[in-house]
């Protein structure tokens, strides 16, 4: 009798005992309308990263990421993206981690071109029909004046990637912008162009024309070392966005990222020359005081953009691309300078932050004079450096181990792009009042080890 | 991708979590059943835990044994619109005690108590949106209480005992860090814990309807002193997450409890305790691995647990001689601060509605059964630390069995 009364009082307490927190996010599109999405960019905006583009990679693309938020508030549920076949990379092969041996025996984990048999098949294939991710890997704003863009010689036989669907490849980027809203009528856009007209300068190590006095090599071409002249930005820029709203689309302009903020430039630091005293002792001889040494860490040896041969100075970046064998066994550095090449100088720097600074203010007057969202991801990205923490995982700008950049080291990881795309949500829902919800950057893939 | 490595804090945090004031609720089915309070009773034998003091009041000796079935689940979900349950799992704390006056009339008792305030744990799925805060944990341990009493008079008696606490943890996190397949690696930290504390009664009898006990028990510092930590990562990784050893120290806190038993007529008794409960020693969590690398720190995370105090109520109707009847519930404050609320530990404000049974069917020998309800209010909490934030709400049903035997 007991018994029975305690099972029963047990049993209709653990019917009660589950708990039910579920709380129903009620998504709403604000002042905006999401129902036909069109993202315009480069690199970052087709899903590029580990030095190539690949199918998970444009799966894991922000446009991919806020299409998928987009769904809960009103959006067509169609987001073509000119994907291709395989994961080895397109037209090169991906970067992947791997253990290197060097020339001097030493081993390291790293980032290596993927080694095996590399499947394309079917990647060259032309997409045709519809596309809403018409993001092209390398494009710059200066290049949306530029003629059969994506088969002209000087991008090496044609740019693949616009290659790839561009409707008439003969037109420029900007006649097939033009195309796109026509083809699509979207309702809503994001625009993250910019980036390229300042990194090809930096990564070309400060080569090209970086005053802003740049002039074309013929038929509106600028060369791809050179920072795009100011006027020719602002007047791109807005050319493009004018095509952009043209139908009453509302969207996102997002800034560009400060170069000397990514791993690219920071990964190998200007203080990485690590001596004893007699070799020290040596260079110094050898230099004599055009460049000093002390036992310990001592900043390299570089060729500077007038050619002077120099200790870095502090502040001043070694690219990614510096060959590691170079440093390790062919005096790069120490005995024999890093050639100006692959490094960013004092002078260099300020080139390119000072076109970042115009060319975002550029992009923030668009956004103000059309009323749309504009999103500082410069300034968010600047606070990797710092860390940011997403449900227990801090991401930093640390190359590999930081977890937001790719193994190229200027691209996002799928968390890095969710990370992106979360801030683009968080601004479109305080310009437009909308409540998307936000993305679980932990739910994706970081950098994979072996 | 520095990693917050937390697994000190969940020792004490599933204990807390779904023990619902883990210091008192579990250790005595009659307390139990009358919404943990016993502080001014003695009742059983498990006045050894309830107030050391009661030994030497009870008639002779007694043993008293239950076990309990807790089947905690806690719900998450966030505005983002994921949601969470975790695992069901039923857990078996027990308690067994024998004392009481060393022989007829002596007014010196003495006894020793076998309990286990903390034995529960908490599984979510490998891959919920938390796992790099935490993917489960479980948590055993025994206190062994050796008790003396001394009834000073009618009027008073007093009592002590020595705490001996010894237990085991199992912690499991995911790692930022990624296999080739795209696997998150893992962290698993596990170990033997141990320390030391007491437990200090008085109580007295006001009148035959009216009893007033005081208890402090201290803190008891549970050291884990060379814990496994192993690391499940990516081979190329290994020399960064070494397998290693690693030490903690949690401090289970003093509490300071006041109870008041009235027996307004004979069949119904009355009882009231106040448990003052320091947590406030709980200020951060204490990480240390015999091994250090860049990846791999030690830990140090801000808690800021805040002192609480529980008010409980409890009844007990005596039907007939050989049936009881009693109900009760608590109100138990969470001793977190908004900020540092982490999913080990999503604690909140609880409910506790408790009932129970007393059955006698011979004189020396009584049977009980007993139910705990603990329902937490809903709770938005965040951890700033880990940037991660919900809602959560957890309930536990506690059933439980025993038996008391007076020789």
């Amino acid at each position: 009798m007991k018994k029975l009364y305690i099972i029963g009082a047990a049993a209709c307490l653990l019917s009660a005992c589950h708990p039910n927190v579920k709380v129903t996010p009620n998504p709403t599109k604000g002042n905006a309308n999401f129902t036909t999405y069109l993202a315009v960019g480069n690199s970052l905006t087709a899903g590029y990263a580990d030095g190539s583009l690949y199918l998970s990679g444009q799966l894991n693309s922000y446009p991919e990421r806020l299409f998928e938020q987009f769904q809960s508030v009103g959006s067509d549920g169609k987001f073509i993206q000119p994907l291709l076949k395989t994961d080895f990379g397109f037209p090169g092969p991906k970067f992947i981690m791997a253990v290197t041996t060097h020339c001097d025996g030493s081993t390291s984990l790293g980032p290596a071109p993927y080694a095996g048999h590399i499947d394309t098949t079917g990647n060259i294939e032309h997409v045709s029909g519809h596309i809403n991710n018409i993001g092209v890997p390398g494009i710059r704003i200066a290049d949306y004046d530029v003629a059969s863009y994506a088969t002209i010689a000087y991008y090496g036989g044609g740019a693949p990637y616009a290659y790839r669907f561009y409707n008439n490849v003969a037109g420029t980027p900007q006649d097939e912008l033009i195309y796109r809203v026509n083809d699509l009528q979207p309702t809503f856009f994001t625009c993250w162009l910019g980036a390229n007209d300042v990194l090809g300068y930096a990564t070309s190590g400060g080569q090209g024309n970086g005053d802003g006095t740049a002039v074309p090599l013929g038929a509106n071409l600028y060369a791809n070392g050179d920072i795009t002249p100011d006027s020719v930005f602002k007047h791109l820029y807005d050319a493009a966005v004018t095509v952009l709203i043209n139908n009453g689309a509302k969207g996102v302009l997002i800034n560009i990222p400060d170069v000397t903020s990514i791993p690219y430039f920071t990964a190998i630091p200007a203080k990485g020359l690590i001596l004893r005293q007699g070799q020290a002792d040596t260079l110094n001889a050898i230099y004599a005081g055009h460049a000093t040494f002390v036992a310990g860490a001592n900043y390299f040896v570089i060729t500077d953009h007038d050619g002077h041969i120099r200790n870095a100075f502090p502040n001043e970046l070694i690219m990614l691309t510096t060959p590691q064998d170079s440093l390790l066994c062919a005096g790069w550095g120490s005995v024999k300078p890093i050639p100006a090449a692959y490094v960013l100088d004092q002078g260099e720097i300020q080139n390119a932050q000072k076109a970042t600074a115009f060319f975002n203010s550029v992009i923030k007057d668009e956004a103000a004079k059309h009323n749309l969202v504009y999103v500082d991801m410069n300034a968010y990205l600047k606070t990797l450096s710092s860390g940011i923490t997403f449900g227990g995982v801090t991401y930093t700008a640390q190359f590999v181990t930081g977890g937001a950049f790719s193994l190229d080291g200027v691209h996002l990881t799928p968390r890095g792009y969710a990370l992106a795309a979360n801030q683009i949500i968080n601004s479109i829902n305080a310009f437009y009042h909308s409540t998307i919800p936000t993305i679980d950057v932990n739910k994706y893939d970081g950098v994979k080890f072996p | 991708m520095k990693k917050h490595l937390l697994a000190a804090s969940l020792l004490l945090c599933s204990a807390i979590s779904y023990g619902g004031g883990y210091q008192l609720n579990l250790q005595g089915l009659r307390e139990l059943a009358m919404g943990g309070t016993g502080t001014a009773s003695t009742a059983d034998a498990s006045t050894i835990f309830y107030n050391p003091a009661g030994i030497s009041r009870l008639k002779g000796i007694e043993a008293s044994a239950s076990i309990l079935f807790i089947m905690p689940t806690t719900g998450y979900s966030n505005a983002q619109g994921y949601s969470a349950t975790t695992k069901s799992q039923t857990f078996t704390p027990f308690n067994i005690y024998v004392g009481g006056p060393l022989r007829e009339g002596s007014k010196v008792g003495v006894g020793i108590g076998i309990y286990t305030p903390f034995g529960s744990g908490t599984t979510w799925d490998d891959n919920w949106s938390g796992k790099f805060l935490v993917q489960s944990i479980y948590l055993q341990s025994v206190f062994i209480q050796p008790t003396i009493s001394y009834r000073v008079s009618d009027f008073l008696s007093v009592g002590g005992g020595f705490i001996y606490a010894f237990g085991k943890i199992d912690y499991k996190e995911a790692l930022p860090v990624q296999f080739d397949n795209g696997q998150d690696g893992q962290a698993h930290l596990h170990g033997n814990a141990n320390g030391v504390g007491f437990n200090l009664g008085v109580h007295l009898k006001v009148a035959s309807t009216l009893q007033i006990g005081f208890t402090y028990r201290s803190q008891v510092n549970m050291n884990v002193g060379a814990g496994h930590a192993d690391f499940n990562v990516p081979a190329s990784l290994q020399s960064s997450f070494p397998n290693t050893t690693f030490d903690s120290q949690l401090p289970l806190p003093q509490i300071a409890s006041l109870g008041i038993s009235y027996r307004p007529i004979d069949a119904l008794t009355l009882q009231f305790d106040l448990n003052y409960t320091g947590w406030n020693s709980y200020d951060s969590l204490r990480f240390n691995f015999a091994t250090n690398t860049s990846a791999l720190q030690n830990e140090h995370a801000p808690r800021h647990y805040h002192n609480t105090l529980t008010p409980r109520l409890g009844a007990c109707v005596k039907v007939s001689k050989m049936l009881s009847l009693m109900v009760g519930g608590a109100y138990d404050p969470t001793p977190t601060t908004q900020g540092y609320i982490s999913p080990e530990l999503p604690d909140a404000d609880r409910l506790v509605l408790t009932g129970g049974i007393a059955f006698k069917p011979i004189p020396r020998l009584t049977i009980l059964a007993a139910f705990e309800g603990v329902i937490s209010s809903k709770r938005f909490a965040s951890y700033d630390y880990g940037n991660y934030s919900g809602t959560y709400q957890t309930k536990a049903a506690t059933p439980g069995i025993g038996i008391n035997y007076n020789f």
